[in-house]
């Protein structure tokens, strides 16, 4: 490690203040130092660098009391279903009908209705976007859309060449909605897409998608307020939420439906 | 929380095919995750962002963990994740607001504008180098055992964290005078 033995090299300096180094080591480098006030001056800034960083960190090294249920809760899902589960979930799909046991086959992903809040607070913006869109627009009833569903797929280019996205249009007609329209509007600040659906009873649901700052991927969550629900998840570059006044299972087979559907679009 | 410098991880001796075991050993390394992602993360909301993310894979991966050193193999996939966003933001590099000043509230003891500073500092380093100097600094990793983790040589381990020591001081000195000069 040494050319000559009066010389101290860069990692040398490096474990002397990481504290790897054998006491007659420090002994020699600490002589060494006295030499060289320059180098000398640089360890200590080292030295009382790392004591910052130590103690600016120190107070997360802490348990929380979400952390029990955040492992339980990966448990019984990660990767896919488990066959017996997914047996129960076809034959509970079969009693009501054919769709159901699709979606429940086809969601890759388990539902966290009471996951821990904490990492839900970077995310809680899409979700309420998402209601408040669909407050806005779904109660409109001369212009809730810009472009209708006579120009589909005018209407997925022009979406999807505002999101930068190669946007597909969820066919929703097996659960029972069809598409009205769809219109561009902020999401996060960028522009962003929502879709909105209907069923034959004038039932509406809106699918908000917009671009996500921090590309990763989320699970299904779910959002509440005022009797409006929202499933929303992030694949990669996309936040995508279904928000609507329907019952929870419906809604969850339409927010599988969509996670399914939306696969096939891939970042342009 | 005690964890040794090697980080020899509680789960040692536990049957991989026990699950509540598995599970135990994660739960006892939370703290050290905790920190650690935090160290990496430029806030809290994104420090817990990314501790959730590191054990839904390590509960997803289980079955590829060889059976020694689980804290060290869950660092080396926080390490990766940490790497992979940080190769995703630097496309889309815009920080929230809120998120930019995640300043925690728990430390009364410490001046907040200095450890805004420390943050905006540590920051402007590259992904791999932080994560040399956290590992090293922060969690007590010995080179060998940083340069294992992430999978690069020891000589880049060293120079990493000689840059980032280098690095992270020129930029508590320029944010000194960050009034009269912008930072580049």
């Amino acid at each position: 490690m040494t050319d000559e033995f009066d010389s101290v090299s860069e990692d040398e300096l490096h474990a002397y203040v990481d504290g790897h180094l054998s006491q007659p080591e420090r002994g020699r480098i600490e002589a060494w130092l006295e030499r060289h006030p320059a180098r000398a001056e640089e360890v200590r800034e080292w030295q009382a660098q790392a004591q910052t960083l130590k103690q600016h960190f120190a107070s997360y090294a802490r348990s929380d009391e979400g952390d029990r249920a955040l492992i339980s809760a990966r448990r019984p899902t990660a990767g896919s279903a488990s066959s017996a589960s997914l047996l129960r979930r076809i034959a509970a799909g079969l009693l009501i009908f054919a769709a159901g046991a699709l979606a429940g086959a086809y969601a890759p992903r388990f539902i966290a209705p009471d996951a821990p809040s904490q990492s839900e607070r970077l995310n809680e913006s899409l979700p309420r976007q998402a209601q408040s869109a669909f407050l806005i627009y779904a109660s409109e009833v001369r212009h809730p859309i810009e472009v209708g569903a006579d120009q589909q797929a005018h209407l997925a280019t022009w979406l999807g060449k505002r999101l930068d996205y190669a946007l597909t249009i969820p066919d929703l007609s097996p659960l029972g909605f069809s598409l009205v329209g769809g219109r561009l509007l902020p999401v996060n600040g960028k522009a962003g897409a929502m879709l909105m659906y209907e069923d034959g009873t004038g039932q509406r649901l809106t699918v908000l998608l917009g671009r996500n700052p921090d590309n990763r991927e989320t699970s299904f969550r779910i959002a509440s307020e005022g009797g409006i629900e929202t499933f929303y998840w992030i694949d990669g570059e996309i936040g995508y939420a279904v928000t609507g006044e329907v019952p929870h299972e419906l809604l969850q087979k339409v927010a599988s439906e969509c996670y399914r559907q939306f696969e096939g679009s891939s970042p342009s | 929380m005690s964890h040794g410098r090697d980080g020899q991880g509680t789960g040692t001796g536990a049957d991989a095919s026990a699950p509540d075991a598995f599970e135990r050993d994660v739960l006892a390394l939370m703290p050290a995750l905790r920190r650690y992602s935090r160290s990496l993360a430029r806030s809290d909301p994104d420090g817990e962002d990314l501790l959730q993310d590191c054990v839904e894979k390590v509960l997803a991966r289980r079955a590829q963990w060889r059976g020694v050193n689980l804290r060290a193999w869950a660092f080396t996939i926080m390490t990766n994740l940490h790497r992979n966003r940080h190769r995703r933001q630097a496309q889309h590099p815009e920080v929230e607001f809120e998120d930019a000043l995640g300043l925690s509230a728990e430390e009364e003891n410490a001046d907040p504008l200095e450890r805004q500073r420390l943050e905006r500092a540590l920051d402007r380093l590259s992904a791999d180098k932080r994560a040399v100097l956290m590992l090293v600094v922060i969690e007590g990793y010995r080179y060998q055992d940083v340069a294992d983790m992430m999978a690069i040589p020891i000589g880049t381990v060293m120079s990493r964290l000689s840059r980032a020591r280098r690095q992270l001081a020129e930029a508590m000195k320029d944010d000194n005078v960050i009034a009269l000069r912008r930072p580049k």
